[in-house]
């Protein structure tokens, strides 16, 4: 066997050092493998992408053992000698590539893995990055915005950038402060990597708490009004809820069948609904996480939710492009295709629904979609009351003033707009972001 | 392969240039892979992104891009560390897997667009107009040689752009002509084949052809008794394959009323033509008028016409399937124009008791399957996979689906006075077709502005106007599309096939030969008969089944008889005629033949349901299976069928017995019987043999059962 492998390894060129794992063996398991053995598929419960996952292997047993390479599942996959040959219905890897995968595993399979480089160092913007959430602190003196991989806090009126809270995930998708405004809370991650919750001190502009979970950005983040928990949906369908004090999870919950979206907890924090891509809305129990029934009847795919400030009665939509407004309680037992709890139904949008506001004194809805205008409801009525354009492209998120006269909304364009609630003048616009010489 | 690389890295380094999502982003989405059916393109999107089908819209796909999840798949901060970069070429795990690497061109534009902000560009410039394809046609000498596609797109704005490596080129027939990723044709052997090119909508076809590259062909020419034979002798002179000659008399008489009427020629019929002495082209049109002119000619063509429009009592009742077969069998007997015909099925209102030609709308009853049977039947186009998206190999758009579909929105249909009866009316209450994207209202609108136009009226009544249109002698496809049909009956294959299946990327194998069938039509005024006449009068049409040298290999030029399987009810018919025994049906009265049955209910699940009779359950000619099957063969040995025929005490053989006929004259009546010719010299001798040695009865039954057993009797050729 000896002189095979010298013959191979002869082909692959000159080799002073046996492989590495993170420059020659990982790329391989990126190009050819990873497809199909990673955490969002899993097939044969194997996940190649990090050295961890790849050593324990999957159904079948570790992927390989350190410096016996024929008795190495993976070789012998390649190889064929396994069947099936992986990878599964490609090309077999040329003799160069296994050879490396052989001499790796030879050499004692070790993992030279760099350690994680935190990105801490703020971003230099050549142009706006789009605005994915977007916060009035609780004072309705500053105003918290999402930017790449940071929260960027300005005044209210946009005039001065005050802090940045540079963090890893590249994406912050929810922003909430507590009801006293000294916690910031976001939510958001790296697509297709990993979610993040992060708990910040706002004037110490100091992060807490960070907790990681699952393979994909968190989505519509809620704080509970009693800031006791912290709710976010998932992209593998789940719902995580978190200890704000000490950002311990306490449960999570599995009963929606796709991406969970918005999440908002009830008056009394004891309850809070879930929104879904499947179409429902569900009230969970927020102490146990027992399920107790859908809010809505299933009509499209949800995307956003908000609720009354006083009432547990919540505004919802999504693909369908109608807002529903539903109350969270059933007065008597759900019967199939009951909808006795609907309020009523707004008017159509232009676009699917991206993301909805209930004013602070409960007076006013705002309704965001892929349109460039929010609509302003009186929800009493259902009238619509103002619809504040100026935008280029399609709203991603919206904000109330803590006193509702203002309404602040960011979108694809990057700029942040604040508009009079009453009947939408324009008062303020601005690109959150610092942008380098060279920016368009 | 190197021009357009270049070019591309050249639009790369000058990162100035613009990058739009129309004109260069949305072709490598579907190039590499993106927009497939089994990727983001399903239905259902894959891994919640969710991309049209092929990108057949690019707004809907630029607009997933941009607001599904708040944009999460472009990272204008950082525009390498974008999804839509790193899931392709696999910097995080992708199902899809690697799609492209980080050196690829492809990497570098997505790169830039998003560095440039994500535009999406202006249709009024970046839209492609037209694609210029060369070579227009490829023509090579035998199998083994190449040759280069070169697709150039030209967009709105008038510039122009090689594609070469992102326009998709297909082969119609890649046993003939293949074509590899790099758009190069290779030929594989001699025939012919159809590159379709496709590029961000737009298609082009190139023809190939690989000749035969045998030395010595010499063109024989054959007398030609109309314009088919003169269009078909071209196009074969061209090819090197040279026509067989018209068959004998015997085998041109058993094709012909097989071809027309559905049955077997007579023992007594076939003597009497082989012997009649006139001259044979003037006593074979004699024939063919004789047998259009008979009453078996209008059971035939009725059973045909009842198939495409669904004549059956499982959607009309056993009343509404009378009285539309007998609508159908009227009109076929009076010779009724065929544009008359089917202005009657679109334009009929009331109790369909009172107007049978309304049954048209009873079996699909919804505007739009009603749409997609009137395309399918009438105009040979298929509208059905426009309904949810437009049609990814011809230029049908979703919109046309609804805008046809809108003219039978306000047909109704609803209960009669009588039992079973239905009244059809134009006044439904919400009558308007609503799309499904948006629940606009959808106005009606034709597929092809008409030559002559049609004004379409405001309000539910528009069928008329859809009836106008459909039936000019302008609509480019309504002639052309029954041509093409009715001479698919005649030779087991249209000019274009599937017949009902006309598109640009299914073009006919003869063009010229279409064109003139379409245009007789119509200069007879859609007389179908006249039609028939003509290709039955075709040296084409009565060539031999036998072959030479160098036609041996054609299937495609009718340059010789390819031999079919009878049909289900023609070949229980031929049974019944060779062994002299009725077949029974229950419920109908005796002299029933397998042809006059009303509707797939009677008789069902046996002989005529084994061998391929519709079920009408769809207005598709592929309904009708004439394949040979395992099942088949097993019944026809085994089956009752022919074993109970043969024994018939009142059959073929008992009557031949009984007359005391001789040994010769025996098996004489038996080949002319089934075979519709006399037997070969060895063949009688063989015959006379086998009678003699045993029971004559017994024998002779042995016989006949053989013969109806062999190729010569369950195909027409």
């Amino acid at each position: 066997m000896r002189c095979v492998l010298f013959l191979l390894c002869g082909t692959i060129g000159p080799l002073a050092a046996a492989p590495s794992f993170h420059k020659d063996i990982q790329p391989l398991l990126q190009k050819h493998c990873q497809g199909c053995h990673q955490p969002a598929s899993k097939a044969a419960n194997l996940d190649v992408t990090t050295y961890e996952a790849f050593a324990k292997g999957g159904q079948r047993g570790p992927a390989f053992v350190a410096g016996q390479p024929e008795q190495s599942l993976t070789v012998r996959y390649l190889l064929g000698e396994t069947k099936p040959r992986m990878p599964l219905a490609a090309a077999a890897l040329p003799d160069a590539e296994i050879a490396l995968f052989r001499e790796w595993i030879r050499d004692g399979a070790k993992d030279d893995t760099p350690a994680a480089v935190t990105e801490t160092r703020a971003t230099v913007y050549t142009q706006p990055p789009v605005i994915t959430a977007l916060q009035f602190s609780p004072d309705g003196q500053t105003l918290a915005v999402s930017g790449n991989r940071e929260i960027l806090v300005h005044t209210a009126d946009g005039k001065k950038l005050l802090q940045r809270l540079a963090g890893r995930a590249e994406r912050i998708l929810s922003v909430a402060f507590s009801a006293d405004g000294k916690l910031l809370i976001a939510g958001g991650g790296t697509p297709a990597q990993f979610g993040e919750v992060q708990v910040w001190d706002v004037a110490a502009a100091k992060l807490l708490r960070s907790a990681r979970l699952t393979n994909d950005t968190v989505f519509g983040a809620s704080l509970a009004p009693d800031a006791s928990k912290i709710a976010v949906g998932c992209a593998d369908n789940t719902v995580h809820v978190f200890e704000t004090a000490t950002g311990k999870e306490l449960y999570k919950i599995g009963n929606h069948e796709n991406w969970v979206l918005a999440t908002v907890f009830g008056v009394d924090s004891k309850r809070f609904v879930s929104a879904s891509g499947d179409r429902a809305a569900k009230l969970i129990d927020a102490n146990s996480g027992a399920f107790l029934e859908n809010v809505n009847l299933l009509r499209g795919e949800l995307n956003a939710i908000a609720r009354h400030p006083k009432k547990d009665v919540v505004v919802l939509g999504g693909a369908e492009r109608y807002p529903y407004i539903y109350l969270m309680d059933r007065p008597r037992n759900m019967k199939i295709a009951d909808d006795t709890t609907l309020v009523r139904r707004l008017e159509r949008q232009d676009g699917a629904i991206t993301a909805l506001g209930w004013s602070p004194d409960g007076a006013r809805i705002a309704v965001a979609s892929q349109s460039a205008a929010v609509n302003v409801y009186d929800p009493e009525s259902g009238e619509k009351k103002a619809s504040c354009t100026g935008h280029s492209a399609g709203i991603y998120t919206v904000a109330f003033s803590p006193d509702s006269t203002k309404l602040a909304t960011g979108g694809f364009d990057g700029k942040v707009r604040v508009y009079a609630t009453g009947d939408c003048k324009l008062l303020h616009s601005f690109v959150p972001v610092p942008l380098s010489a060279g920016a368009q | 392969m190197r021009i357009p690389l270049l070019l591309v890295s050249a639009a790369v380094a000058a990162s100035a240039q613009p990058v739009t999502f129309l004109r260069d982003v949305a072709p490598i989405l579907n190039k590499t892979g993106c927009t497939s059916g089994p990727c983001h393109g399903a239905a259902k999107g894959k891994n919640g992104f969710k991309l049209s089908l092929r990108g057949y819209d690019p707004q809907f796909d630029y607009e997933a891009l941009l607001y599904d999840l708040s944009g999460r798949r472009f990272n204008r901060a950082e525009p390498g560390r974008s999804l839509m970069l790193a899931k392709p070429t696999q910097s995080v795990a992708h199902g899809g897997g690697l799609r492209f690497d980080k050196k690829s061109p492809y990497y570098k534009t997505i790169y830039n667009w998003i560095a440039q902000g994500v535009p999406y560009g202006d249709p009024a410039k970046d839209n492609v107009n037209a694609l210029e394809v060369t070579p227009a046609e490829v023509a090579m000498t035998g199998a083994g040689g190449t040759a280069q596609v070169k697709v150039t797109a030209r967009f709105a704005d008038g510039q122009t752009r090689d594609v070469t490596s992102e326009a998709t080129v297909e082969s119609n027939t890649p046993d003939v002509a293949k074509v590899d990723a790099a758009a190069k044709v290779s030929g594989e052997r001699v025939g012919e084949a159809t590159l379709l090119v496709r590029y961000q909508g737009k298609y082009s076809t190139i023809p190939v052809t690989i000749l035969n590259p045998k030395p010595g062909f010499a063109w024989k020419q054959l007398p030609q008794n109309n314009y088919i034979d003169q269009h078909i002798d071209a196009k074969l002179q061209k090819l090197k394959i040279q026509p067989s000659p018209a068959a004998d008399d015997a085998a041109f008489l058993r094709r012909v009323s097989l071809d027309l009427t559905g049955q077997l020629p007579s023992p007594d019929e076939i003597r009497a033509f082989v012997a009649d002495p006139a001259p044979a082209k003037l006593k074979r049109d004699r024939k063919i008028d004789k047998l259009i002119a008979s009453p078996a000619f209008t059971d035939h063509w009725t059973v045909k016409w009842s198939d495409l429009l669904q004549s059956s009592r499982k959607f009309l009742g056993e009343k509404g399937a009378y009285g539309f077969r007998e609508w159908i069998r009227e009109s076929l007997a009076a010779n009724k124009p065929y544009d008359k015909m089917v202005r009657e099925l679109l334009t009929s209102r009331g109790s369909t008791y009172d107007d049978p030609a309304g049954n048209y709308f009873r079996a699909t009853r919804d505007a739009k399957p009603t749409m997609e049977k009137t395309t399918q039947v009438f105009l040979g186009v298929r509208m059905v996979c426009a309904q949810c998206h437009d049609h990814p190999f011809e230029k049908w758009t979703q919109n046309q689906y609804y805008q046809m579909s809108a003219f039978f929105s306000a047909v109704g249909l609803r209960p009669g006075y009588e039992v079973g009866e239905e009244i059809l009316y134009d006044q439904r209450a919400e009558y308007e077709m609503k799309h499904p994207k948006d629940s606009r209202v959808v106005a009606p609108e034709f597929l092809i502005a008409s030559l002559t136009p049609v004004k379409i009226p405001a309000g539910p009544q528009r069928r008329d106007a859809l009836a106008d249109w459909l039936v000019s002698k302008q609509n480019p496809f309504f002639a052309k599309a029954v041509a093409n049909r009715i001479w698919s009956y005649f030779f087991g294959k249209g000019i274009i096939d599937p017949v009902d299946d006309i598109r640009a990327s299914n073009p006919p194998v003869n063009p010229a030969l279409l064109e003139a069938l379409t245009k007789d039509l119509t200069d007879h005024n859609f007389d179908l008969q006249h039609l028939m006449r003509t290709i039955v009068r075709s040296r084409t049409y009565q060539a031999s089944f036998q072959t030479n040298e160098w036609n041996a290999l054609d299937a495609d030029n009718f340059s010789h008889a390819m031999p079919r399987r009878l049909n289900a009810e023609p070949l229980m018919d031929a049974v019944a005629a060779a062994a002299g025994a009725r077949p029974k049906f229950p419920d109908v009265p005796e002299e029933t033949n397998a042809s006059q049955v009303l509707d797939p209910h009677v008789g069902a699940e046996g002989f005529l349901d084994l061998f391929g009779r519709p079920t009408r359950e769809s207005a598709c000619e592929c309904e009708r299976r004439t394949d040979f099957s395992l099942p088949q063969a097993l019944n026809l040995v085994n089956g009752k069928t022919i074993s109970d025929a043969v024994a018939d005490p009142k059959g073929r053989v008992a009557k031949n017995v009984l007359a005391g006929k001789t040994e010769a004259a025996m098996v004489e009546d038996l080949y002319l019987a089934s075979l519709s010719r006399l037997p070969t010299k060895a063949e009688a001798e063989y015959g006379i043999k086998y009678l003699s040695g045993g029971p004559r009865a017994l024998r002779a039954q042995d016989l006949l059962w053989a013969l109806l057993n062999s190729k010569g009797f369950l195909y027409s050729y």
